[in-house]
């Protein structure tokens, strides 16, 4: 059982997500974050933090797709210990939905 | 007595913990039992939120989440810990004793605090088995006891002897040195759900019938009143939040405190 971040984050990257997670298991691209499944305790926490809802439980339909999505970028891009700032459009980019197309495959710089 | 889990581990300590020393154990029942362990002099934590506990037991060791039963003001950690045949990490946490090393993640959190709960008079702790241990935290807490003026703690079991702990904490806080002048604001409400007892029923379906309210002579949950928390299992926890977004209470976190929090009791 895992969380799963998915496209709700890109081009926004809020990050209340970082602190509260227990055993550090996010990880950090250009424009968007994403759970190593293999490490998430299933505890929860983050679920609720996330300002614009982009974090599920591994219950929801299409999970499969992204749970490979998200480990794919965790065992690529390095993990994210301290919460930063949100990208500069974030509140722009809040209320967008379905964002998968616009996903940077670049690690965070 | 053998000391199974000798304080002197052969394992290299897993970097980002502290080793910690078990001072006191109590069983309860074949499935449940509270440790307590020394605090390392520069952990700090919010009444209410859960640490990663494992044993130094292998290079890689299992790591679990277990809420702090003590409240932060403590000199030690407690927590209550259920027993599970075969468990991971349970069926060797339950046979440590006095003097065996635990180890402790570094960082605690946790949704269970009164930070992400906006003010309000009433404050309702609903759990299931061992998910009442983050709430033993808050009850030890004055803070708890400055922000509500009353605070009600439903705890379901199976079975009556389930119910100890629970019993124990409340019963005791009448002496406790910070929050016995507070011990009168505390109604705990304990029910089964198998074993014949005084009362009985799940939490769900007291509230939905509204006799949960009946029985104490008070009016029903109101969002501008009543804060809530939520700790139990996964059915437990959506069957809760369902009804307290029925009596208009919204889901809060940290970054967002609302009317309700809820939080996974872990299993095994």
């Amino acid at each position: 059982m895992t969380y799963l971040v998915t496209d709700e984050c890109i081009n926004c990257k809020y990050q209340d997500c970082i602190e509260v997670c227990p055993v550090d298991c996010f990880y950090e691209g250009e424009n968007t974050i994403v759970i190593n499944t293999d490490e998430c305790i299933d505890c929860g926490v983050c679920e609720p933090e996330c300002p614009v809802g982009a974090i599920k439980p591994d219950t929801i339909h299409n999970a499969d797709f992204w749970i490979q999505l998200n480990q794919k970028y965790a065992e690529v891009w390095p993990n994210i210990l301290v919460k930063g700032d949100p990208l500069p459009k974030a509140d722009v980019w809040a209320d967008n939905k379905n964002k998968l197309s616009l996903l940077s495959e670049k690690a965070v710089s | 007595m053998i000391n199974t889990n000798t304080s002197v581990s052969k394992y290299p300590q897993p970097a980002g913990t502290h080793v910690e020393t078990v001072t006191d154990v109590e069983h309860y029942t074949d499935r449940l039992f509270r440790f307590r362990i020394t605090r390392p002099p520069t952990f700090r934590f919010r009444s209410g939120e859960f640490v990663m506990i494992g044993l130094p037991n292998a290079e890689k060791p299992v790591f679990r989440a277990y809420s702090i039963a003590s409240p932060s003001w403590d000199e030690e950690l407690e927590f209550y810990s259920i027993k599970v045949p075969g468990g991971p990490l349970t069926e060797h946490l339950q046979k440590i004793v006095k003097g065996d090393s635990v180890l402790m993640r570094q960082k605690s959190t946790g949704t269970l605090v009164n930070d992400a709960l906006l003010p309000g008079k009433r404050l309702w702790m609903f759990s299931t088995g061992t998910g009442f241990a983050p709430f033993a935290s808050l009850v030890r807490d004055p803070e708890t006891f400055e922000k509500f003026e009353k605070i009600f703690i439903t705890h379901t079991c199976r079975d009556v002897d389930e119910l100890v702990y629970s019993k124990q904490v409340c019963g005791n806080l009448i002496n406790d040195p910070l929050c016995g002048e507070f011990a009168d604001k505390i109604q705990l409400i304990q029910t089964t759900t198998r074993q014949k007892f005084t009362k009985m029923g799940r939490i769900t379906e007291l509230l939905s019938s509204g006799n949960l309210f009946s029985d104490l002579g008070i009016g029903r949950i109101t969002p501008g009143e009543d804060r809530g928390m939520i700790c139990g299992s996964a059915n437990m926890i959506n069957d809760t939040k369902t009804l307290l977004e029925s009596f208009g209470l919204k889901e809060g976190s940290n970054s967002k405190p609302n009317t309700f929090v809820v939080e996974k009791a872990f299993v095994d």
